[in-house]
């Protein structure tokens, strides 16, 4: 037979049975009298936990709790009387809310679309929408309504001004959020003197709110001191080696919480009394610190990875040791390692919720201080720790979704 | 000038870019800034001790704790030694730590094998799993747990399942053998242990037998029941010579006015709570560990395997995942050693782990050496199960073909 020929068997359609719905489910779900059974239980144990999970959910479960404990899990106790004396102070962390999401409207113009807009779309409406709830969240009134509806527009005015100035490029951007990131803890620890900026102080700031701003802090810094540890110990210079190694494994050895609760009683110690020190800043140190120990192993896996002639051929071009490192051997490497370290930004931002042991009330702490006190919460626990996972899931999971996105972008695994 | 800075040279070269001029320099510099940072605080610290009249020193230990501990898994009284205290916490949170690691291991191969299955509904039921375990955080994992133990009934209108085990807000009260002599009980664990070599010494010589000749002799069974037979008749032997078995089954039953449970074995609320919060939250871990061991093998063993017969389980277990060993282990250990700084969360919902014990110690004794024991503690934890996961993976590396 010619080799072009064809066959009227190989024009045929493929069986029925190979294909659509049917097709599908024969071979994912019944390909062999196993897999029928293995389907079978999971359909019927996942059909019994929908059944009772919903019913729970739906009929049972007493949500009220959430709306009890209200702005308690956004700002914890910022807005007391004792923290706040004779005023409403919940609209600075609003306020400090609105810089974020201008600083997003503005990444959104520099990125141009895609994944940033929706992001930014999206934590501006969901902001807005916050405005609408008919709750009366703890002494939420007007101003911290409109507040919340200016979110929208603040998108809109920072993607303007990216448009319009010379301010829209990334760098600017990244000098924007440390000036943002700095105008907030003012606005929130408030400045002596001036009216409505009534100090408060910082064992008073909690819920959501506090673990944003660890986690945001821990993040931004844990990152380069990461790096510098990694190079450290990778370095040829024996002493610096030796203390980049004893700092990570002394890190990595001892429970956060032990390493918390050491700064509490330990570290007022170690500084001369004048020294200006609150338990905030001393947990975001730690925090901080803990967390670039396994930073550095991390990225110490992506320098490992690369090929050592890609410095090699940097060196023999002519570039200086740092620029080898800057512009050559660290980009590679943070783009080989970018799954672990979003995974270590994930565990630290879960790693927030442990500064209950230097007793900072942050969302979940607040939560189970709350349930504690109020013995007639105590059924409704369930509700409120469910609904606090699903807080963090969302946080967490956009976390993953965006490395997904960027990896993808910058096309790891197909170069 | 010129003559003064060209003398500042190295075999030719200006010293200011003389590069081991250049890396000494650095490494002093960096060194003795550490050394003057981490001096001064010492000397802080010494300076607020001696102001405040800490106390300070280690002759604390030989003290009486005078303070109780909630569980003990050793025999403990407030009488006891600080340093003999620090033990019984360090042993609960060793137990935690084993038990922990065995579950979670468990579950995580399980969970990661369904997220790999051809089965898409197991498939996707395992991926909701790892998604939703992992991305919360710990310490709402216990918190869950711990209060739906805290809504169980009270102790009289608690379940009680077949008279033999009582559930109730103070934990689960399950039957327990417990010595009835040390002396018998060590004895006989003894034998047990020389039974379980000498089973494995006949398993490896039938199994040689085996290979060598082709006459089949059931190797596993025949080892098993050697060392179960050797256990039994010594069991047997010394109940007959001493009148009473080495080891006495205790049921837990109510006594009293308020039918507080007694006898059997009490896990506490706060230790269940405990272990199936870190066992979940871990194994969720461990199946994505597992899953990119079994990723990590070629496709083609897989095809080979299948190819020349071996069923999909075998193919599983003979195969692909005695190579995904290779790749699973170092991170695994790593988990493992996870889950034990975890376990440091427990002081949360009330169970008795090192850290919590510590933390309780710092009010009556000087925190400064506390810390110091603490931190030993965790090194010495941390180290012996690097050490046993460097063992293992010396025996499973690629010796060559």
């Amino acid at each position: 037979m010619a080799a072009g020929s064809t066959s009227k068997a190989a024009m045929l359609p493929p069986p029925r049975s190979e294909t659509g719905v049917v097709g599908w489910m024969r071979i994912n779900l019944f390909s062999a009298w196993h897999n029928s059974a293995l389907t079978v239980i999971a359909i019927a144990s996942l059909a019994l936990f929908l059944w009772y999970g919903l019913g729970w959910i739906i009929l049972d479960a007493d949500w009220r709790v959430v709306p009890t404990l209200g702005g308690r899990l956004i700002i914890g106790q910022y807005n007391i009387e004792v923290a706040c004396p004779g005023q409403n102070c919940f609209w600075r962390p609003q306020a400090a809310l609105l810089l974020i999401t201008s600083l997003l409207g503005m990444a959104w113009y520099v990125a141009g679309g895609g994944l940033t807009k929706r992001i930014a779309l999206l934590v501006g409406g969901v902001s807005a929408a916050f405005a609408f709830l008919p709750l009366g969240l703890d002494q939420m009134g007007l101003d911290v309504r409109l507040l919340l509806l200016a979110n929208v527009p603040a998108v809109a005015i920072g993607w303007a001004v990216a448009n319009y100035t010379r301010l829209g490029s990334a760098s600017w951007i990244a000098i924007l959020s440390v000036v943002a990131f700095l105008l907030t803890l003012v606005l929130l620890r408030g400045v002596p003197g001036v009216p409505f900026l009534h100090p408060v102080s910082v064992i008073y700031w909690g819920g959501l709110m506090l673990n944003l701003l660890l986690a945001i802090a821990g993040i931004a810094l844990s990152l380069p001191i990461g790096i510098a540890l990694a190079l450290g110990r990778r370095s040829r210079l024996q002493v610096v080696k030796f203390l980049c190694i004893a700092f990570i494994e002394t890190f990595r050895g001892v429970p956060l919480i032990t390493l918390l609760f050491m700064s509490q009683v330990l570290v007022p110690l170690a500084f001369p009394d004048n020294f200006p020190q609150n338990s905030l800043f001393r947990a975001a140190i730690v925090i901080t610190l803990f967390s670039s120990a396994y930073m550095a192993e991390n990225i110490r896996g992506g320098l490992q990875s690369l090929h050592p002639g890609q410095a090699e051929a940097a060196r023999a071009l002519g570039l200086p040791g740092w620029q080898t490192t800057l512009f050559i051997s660290l980009p590679q490497a943070i783009r080989n390692v970018i799954p672990p370290i979003v995974g270590q930004f994930i565990s630290l931002f879960k790693d927030t919720s442990l500064v209950y042991i230097i007793g900072m009330l942050d969302v979940v702490e607040i939560s189970r201080a709350f349930i504690q006190g109020n013995p007639e919460y105590l059924s409704s626990a369930k509700e409120v720790f469910i609904f606090l996972a699903l807080v963090f899931w969302v946080f967490t999971y956009g976390m993953s979704y965006v490395s997904r996105r960027v990896e993808q972008h910058l096309g790891v695994g197909e170069r | 000038m010129a003559t003064m800075l060209r003398s500042l040279t190295y075999q030719g070269i200006p010293i200011w870019r003389n590069i081991y001029v250049v890396q000494w320099a650095s490494q002093i510099v960096s060194g003795l800034l550490v050394v003057v940072l981490v001096s001064w605080f010492i000397v802080n610290i010494g300076n607020e001790i001696q102001a405040r009249d800490i106390p300070y020193g280690f002759s604390f230990l030989s003290r009486e704790y005078q303070t109780p501990i909630g569980q003990h898994f050793l025999a403990y009284k407030s009488s006891d030694s600080f340093l003999y205290a620090f033990v019984v916490a360090a042993t609960n949170t060793v137990v935690v730590s084993i038990v922990g690691v065995i579950l979670a291991t468990a579950l995580g191969i399980v969970v990661g094998v369904s997220r790999m299955s051809g089965n898409w509904i197991v498939a996707k039921a395992a991926l909701v799993y790892i998604e939703f375990f992992r991305n919360v955080p710990l310490l709402l994992h216990l918190f869950f747990w711990f209060y739906i133990v805290l809504a169980l009934p009270p102790v009289r209108q608690g379940y009680v399942i077949a008279q033999r085990l009582y559930i109730n807000n103070g934990g689960v009260s399950l039957p327990w053998p417990y010595p009835s002599s040390y002396g018998m009980a060590t004895t006989w664990l003894a034998t047990v242990v020389v039974a379980a070599i000498i089973g494995r010494a006949v398993n490896r010589w039938l199994t040689r037998r085996e290979a060598d000749t082709g006459v089949s002799s059931y190797p596993l069974v025949a080892g098993c029941a050697s060392a179960i037979v050797i256990g039994a008749i010594t069991w047997l032997v010394l109940s007959a010579v001493s009148g009473i078995t080495p080891f006495v089954m205790s049921q837990p039953a109510p006594h009293g006015t308020f039918g507080r449970i007694a006898g059997g074995f009490t896990l506490p609320g706060g230790l269940i709570a405990l272990m199936i919060g870190l066992v979940t939250y871990t194994s969720s871990f461990i199946a994505e560990i597992v899953r990119a061991g079994i990723q990590s093998v070629g496709r083609g063993q897989t095809e080979a395997a299948r190819a020349v017969g071996l069923s999909a389980g075998s193919t599983l277990r003979d195969v692909t995942f005695p190579q995904a060993l290779r790749v699973i282990v170092p991170p695994l250990i790593s988990q493992y050693l996870n889950l034990t700084k975890n376990s440091s969360l427990a002081g949360a919902i009330g169970y008795s782990d090192l850290t919590n014990v510590a933390k309780t110690m710092t009010q009556t004794a000087p925190a400064v050496s506390i810390f110091i024991l603490i931190m030993a503690a965790y090194l010495v934890m941390s180290l012996t199960w690097s050490l046993i996961g460097n063992w293992y993976n010396r025996r499973k590396r690629f010796t060559g073909v």
